[in-house]
């Protein structure tokens, strides 16, 4: 496949060009001195980095309602932030027009709550440090796509540690027109290889309810998930989770005197809510006070219903997200 | 949670006004009974059927939960039911990966089929009242 060659401050003078019109912007990642950060920036570079191990926030939550049109906006993200992306584009909640979204392969990330001291920085000393896969979050150790195959362009990482751009769309040939070097034939085999196909999940409600119990319904999960994005969603009002004068009417007029079940209620319609569109990118998990698994739960109910339609959330933009089509001829069992 | 060995289980059915709640009528002028557990509820399609109402139902203390609607090609609305059967059988997937698989059941029955529609019922009825006491003598 033919790509370019990124090599002696290539991508520099390339993200320069970009950014000396002043109607350009990049939305990449910032290295500060307490770790690395999602960051705009306008008319200069200054301490760009390509590679973020610290997983805090999914950065596609940063473009939901993006509308306008003129300014062009180029995203150097992971690729679960432009799966996430994506979907948020199928959802109608991004107009694509002055996006072009490039996907830089990943290692894998650590948790914003562990420990930051001692990860390296460059692509291979991370793939090093990332052998041992307890040090990943949950989510980057089951992820499902990290390589840099998703959106317009991507930015690959061969085994030498050179990095290889490459279009997949025509927004992409016009990102790979900033580089001024010549196209030229990429390695088959890049630094980060097909990720192996999840494990079936299974659970049962003992062991969700354990999991669940110290939910205390702060919503967080919920607000940080990129792909989560109703305005008024069902938990903002009385029916699912009453209090008040709502709760007092539903004990009086049900006579049920257990306070009601709303954190597994909620999660567990969550869970279904979101499961066409979830990337498992894990920004639930890290947004959690509690500490919950949410990860393995929503991730796993995600896999198991996508597979149902042989879909993933973000592949390709081109997909519709499967409950809002049908074909006529398929389910046959589905009726008892 | 109270004793409830021996009581009825309760079921909530969300049904089509189109096909299945007609159904239903029609099982109630033909003087054919169905089990009191089962309550129904009135939707305009089987498609408005949010699976958030099937999850509240069960959080809510219901035994067990059906969705039921016109077969597939007769929609009132056209392709109603199609969204319906993507739908609902990715909740019983979801709930299947929660070992509650029998908590959830799609039908399709149309305003012609009463006789159906009350074995249907009464099956289900009967099956979740089995697996309700033999739950509760273990």
């Amino acid at each position: 496949m033919q790509a370019k060659p990124i090599k002696d401050g290539a991508l520099e003078r390339a993200l320069d060009r970009f950014l000396s019109d002043d109607r350009h912007l990049i939305l990449g990642f910032e290295k500060g001195d307490d770790g690395v950060r999602h960051r705009i920036f306008h008319a200069s570079l200054d301490r760009h980095t390509l590679l973020n191990p610290f997983f805090d926030v999914n950065g596609a939550l940063y473009l939901r309602r993006l509308f306008s049109k003129g300014a062009k906006v180029m995203l150097l993200l992971r690729p679960c932030e432009v799966r996430a992306y994506h979907e948020l584009v199928k959802l109608s909640q991004i107009e694509p027009e002055g996006v072009i979204a490039v996907s830089v392969d990943c290692p894998g990330t650590v948790s914003s709550k562990d420990k930051t001291e001692g990860v390296p920085l460059d692509a291979r000393g991370l793939a090093d440090y990332f052998k041992d896969p307890d040090r990943m979050r949950p989510a980057c150790r089951t992820c499902g796509e990290r390589r840099g195959v998703v959106g317009d362009a991507g930015i690959r990482i061969d085994k030498d540690g050179v990095s290889w751009a490459f279009s997949y769309s025509e927004k992409g040939d016009s990102f790979l027109a900033l580089f001024d070097c010549d196209s030229d034939a990429a390695p088959p085999e890049m630094l980060l290889g097909e990720s192996p196909k999840p494990e079936t999940f299974q659970t049962d409600m003992e062991q969700f309810s354990r999991d669940f119990s110290k939910c205390v319904l702060c919503k967080n999960c919920r607000d940080m998930c990129p792909v989560c994005y109703c305005i008024d969603c069902l938990f903002n009002g009385d029916e699912y989770l009453p209090k008040g004068d709502a709760l007092l009417n539903k004990v009086l007029r049900t006579g049920s005197e257990a306070m009601p079940g709303g954190k597994e209620m909620f999660h567990f319609i969550r869970m279904f809510h979101v499961s066409q569109v979830c990337v498992g990118c894990g920004a639930c998990e890290e947004a959690c006070p509690q500490g919950i698994p949410l990860t393995k739960y929503f991730k796993g109910i995600s896999e198991r219903l996508q597979g149902m339609f042989s879909y993933m959330s973000g592949r390709d933009p081109g997909e519709t997200i499967p409950y809002l089509t049908f074909l006529e001829d398929e389910l046959k069992d589905a009726e008892d | 949670m109270e004793d409830q060995a021996g009581k009825n289980p309760q079921i909530i059915g969300f049904a089509c006004s189109f096909c299945t709640f007609k159904a239903s009528e029609m099982a109630g002028s033909l003087r054919m009974k169905y089990p009191e557990g089962v309550r129904l509820i009135q939707v305009p399609c089987s498609s408005r059927v949010d699976p958030a109402f099937v999850i509240k139902s069960i959080f809510e203390g219901a035994d067990a939960v059906f969705v039921a609607g016109c077969h597939p090609g007769d929609c009132h609305f056209i392709k109603g039911n199609y969204f319906t059967r993507r739908k609902i059988a990715a909740l019983k997937e979801m709930f299947d990966a929660f070992s509650m698989k029998e908590k959830l059941r799609l039908f399709w029955v149309s305003a012609a089929e009463a006789r159906r529609f009350v074995e249907k019922v009464t099956a289900m009825h009967d099956e979740i009242k089995e697996a309700k006491d033999a739950g509760k003598t273990n």
